[in-house]
C-alpha cells in the first residue's frame, strides 16, 4: 500500500474540495473503516484510489499518476504489444477461437471476457519475458524470485510490481495493472477491439500452439489441485 | 500447576473420546474412539490416586506401572498406523508395521518386563518414582520412552509435509498442534539428562506431550466437519 496519505488527502481535496470522507466512501462503494484504517497507517491502498477515481468519474491512470510513484502512467497511453493483448484473452475464449477456426460458419463466438482472468498475471509476465525479465526485476525492486513466483501463481501482481515489471521489460506501464487486475483495459487506453485483433492475426499454428500451453499449465495447476485435495481427504477419511 | 496439568489433560482426552461416541456408534472411525479411549485410560492410570488405588489390588509392586507401559506401546502402536496413514506416509506404515517396528516392539516389549522383572518393585508408587533407583529401572524407564519415540519420529516428516502444504488452514493448525505433542514427545528422550530436583519437568513434557496430539488430533476432526458444514452452506 505505498500511496502517502498526505499526497492521497491532497489529491482527494483536489477532487472533491466539499465533500466529507463518507460521502467520499459512499459514492466510491468503500467501507470507512477501511479508508480511515489506511489513512491512519500512512499508506493508502492503490484500489482505494482507483475505486474513489471510478466513483468521481476520473480516468484512474490519470489520478494514479499524479502520485510520484506512478509518473509514468503521465501522458499518452503506450500501447500495448500484440504479446501483451494475446496473454489478457482467457484460456477458455483462446479455446473458442481454436474451434471456431477450424469450424467456421458455426455460431460466432461471443465477446472476449474482460481481463483479468484466472492466470492474467502468469500469461502477461510470460509474454513480455525475454528469458531475463524475472532476473532484471528482482535486481532493481530487490524482491526475491520464490516471491515474485508466488505472487505469479496466486495470480496477484501488487501495483508497484507490475510497473517495475514493466519497466524492465520495456512495455506500456498499465499493462500489469489491468492483469493484475486494479483497471480495466479500457481504462488502460487499450481500444475495444483490440484483443480480439490481435487474436485474429495469429496464424492457427501460433493459436494452436498457444492454447496447448495454456492447456498443458492449466493441467498442471488442476492436477496440484487435485493431489492436494486427495491429501486433505485421506487425512479427514483416516482421523476425521 | 504439575498436579493440575494430568488432571487437566485427563479432562480434555475424556471430553474428546465422549464427544467420538456418537459417531462410533454410526460406525464411522471407530479405530480414533479407541485411540482416544486408550489415551484417556493410560492417563488415568498414571495419575497419583488412581493409580495408587489400582496398584493397591493388583498387589502394590507396581504392576499397575507394567500395564500402564505396555498400554502405552500397544497405543502408539494403533495410533501410529492410523496418522501415518492419514498423512500419507506409506515409508512411516512400513517402519512401524513391518519387520523392523515389529522387532522393536517385541524388544522392547521384552525389556520392558526383564527390566521388571529384575527390580525390586515392592511399595506402590506412581511413575516408580518412590523406589530407590538403579541402573534396573533407569533401563525401565528408558524402554517406556523409546517406543513411542520411535513412532513419534516416524510420523514427523509427514505431518511437518501437511502443516507447510496448501491444505485448509485449521487442518493445518490442527496438524501443528499433534506435530507438537509428538516432538515433545520425543524430546522426552532426553530426560536423563534433567536432574532429578527438576523432576516436575517431566510430568510437564509428558502430559502436555499427551494433551497437545489429542488436541492435535481433535482439530483434525473438526476441520473436517466445519469444512463439511460450510460445504453444505455454499451448496
Amino acid at each position: 500500500m505505498p500511496l502517502p496519505s498526505k499526497a492521497f488527502q491532497r489529491w482527494l481535496h483536489g477532487i472533491a474540495p466539499d465533500a466529507s470522507t463518507a460521502d467520499v466512501c459512499r459514492i466510491a462503494g468503500i467501507k470507512r473503516t477501511t479508508l480511515a484504517q489506511q489513512l491512519v497507517r500512512g499508506k493508502v491502498a492503490e484500489s482505494t484510489l482507483v475505486s474513489i477515481s471510478r466513483g468521481f468519474h476520473i480516468n484512474p491512470v490519470q489520478a494514479l499518476s499524479t502520485f510520484d510513484l506512478y509518473a509514468e502512467l503521465r501522458g499518452d497511453p503506450v500501447p500495448p504489444t500484440p504479446c501483451e493483448l494475446v496473454s489478457q484473452v482467457a484460456t477458455i475464449d483462446l479455446l473458442r477461437a481454436v474451434v471456431d477456426r477450424s469450424e467456421p460458419g458455426a455460431a460466432p463466438a461471443p465477446r472476449l471476457s474482460e481481463p483479468p482472468h484466472p492466470t492474467s498475471v502468469r500469461n502477461w509476465v510470460d509474454a513480455i519475458d525475454d528469458g531475463e525479465l524475472r532476473h532484471r526485476v528482482s535486481d532493481t525492486t530487490g524482491i526475491a524470485p520464490q516471491n515474485f513466483s508466488a505472487h505469479l501463481t496466486a495470480n496477484r501482481l501488487p501495483p508497484e510490481l507490475a510497473i517495475a515489471t514493466s519497466r524492465a521489460a520495456g512495455v506500456g506501464p498499465a499493462g500489469g495493472l489491468v492483469a493484475g487486475g486494479l483497471i480495466t483495459e479500457a481504462e488502460a487506453g487499450w481500444p475495444p477491439n483490440a484483443r480480439q485483433e490481435a487474436l485474429d492475426k495469429l496464424s492457427q499454428g501460433r493459436l494452436v500452439t498457444l492454447a496447448g500451453e495454456r492447456l498443458l499449465a492449466l493441467g498442471k495447476t488442476l492436477r496440484r489441485q487435485e493431489q492436494d485435495h486427495e491429501r486433505t481427504e485421506r487425512i479427514w477419511e483416516n482421523l476425521g | 500447576m504439575t498436579a493440575v496439568l494430568p488432571w487437566v489433560t485427563l479432562a480434555v482426552c475424556l471430553a474428546i473420546t465422549i464427544a467420538r461416541i456418537p459417531s462410533a456408534l454410526r460406525g464411522e472411525n471407530r479405530e480414533v474412539f479407541y485411540i482416544f479411549s486408550l489415551i484417556s485410560l493410560s492417563i488415568f492410570i498414571s495419575i497419583e490416586a488412581p493409580y495408587l488405588l489400582i496398584d493397591g489390588w493388583l498387589g502394590g509392586m507396581n504392576i499397575g506401572n507394567l500395564i500402564l507401559r505396555f498400554l502405552l506401546y500397544g497405543t502408539f502402536y494403533f495410533m501410529g498406523i492410523k496418522i501415518a496413514t492419514a498423512f500419507g506416509s506409506a515409508s512411516a506404515v512400513r517402519a512401524i508395521r513391518g519387520p523392523l517396528g515389529i522387532a522393536a516392539a517385541v524388544i522392547v516389549g521384552a525389556l520392558t518386563i526383564y527390566f521388571f522383572v529384575i527390580t525390586d518393585t515392592q511399595g506402590s508408587s506412581a511413575g516408580m518414582s518412590g523406589l530407590k533407583w538403579g541402573p534396573s529401572l533407569d533401563g525401565y524407564a528408558a524402554m517406556g520412552r523409546l517406543y513411542p519415540g520411535f513412532v513419534a519420529a516416524c510420523l514427523i516428516p509427514a505431518i511437518w509435509r501437511t502443516v507447510v502444504s496448501t491444505a485448509p488452514i485449521l487442518l493445518r493448525v490442527a496438524s501443528g498442534l499433534l506435530l507438537l505433542g509428538l516432538s515433545l514427545l520425543l524430546s522426552s528422550q532426553l530426560f536423563p539428562l534433567i536432574p532429578f530436583s527438576e523432576a516436575w519437568l517431566r510430568v510437564l513434557i509428558n502430559y502436555s506431550a499427551a494433551l497437545f496430539t489429542c488436541l492435535g488430533l481433535a482439530g483434525i476432526w473438526f476441520s473436517k466437519s466445519f469444512a463439511r458444514r460450510k460445504q453444505r452452506l455454499s451448496a
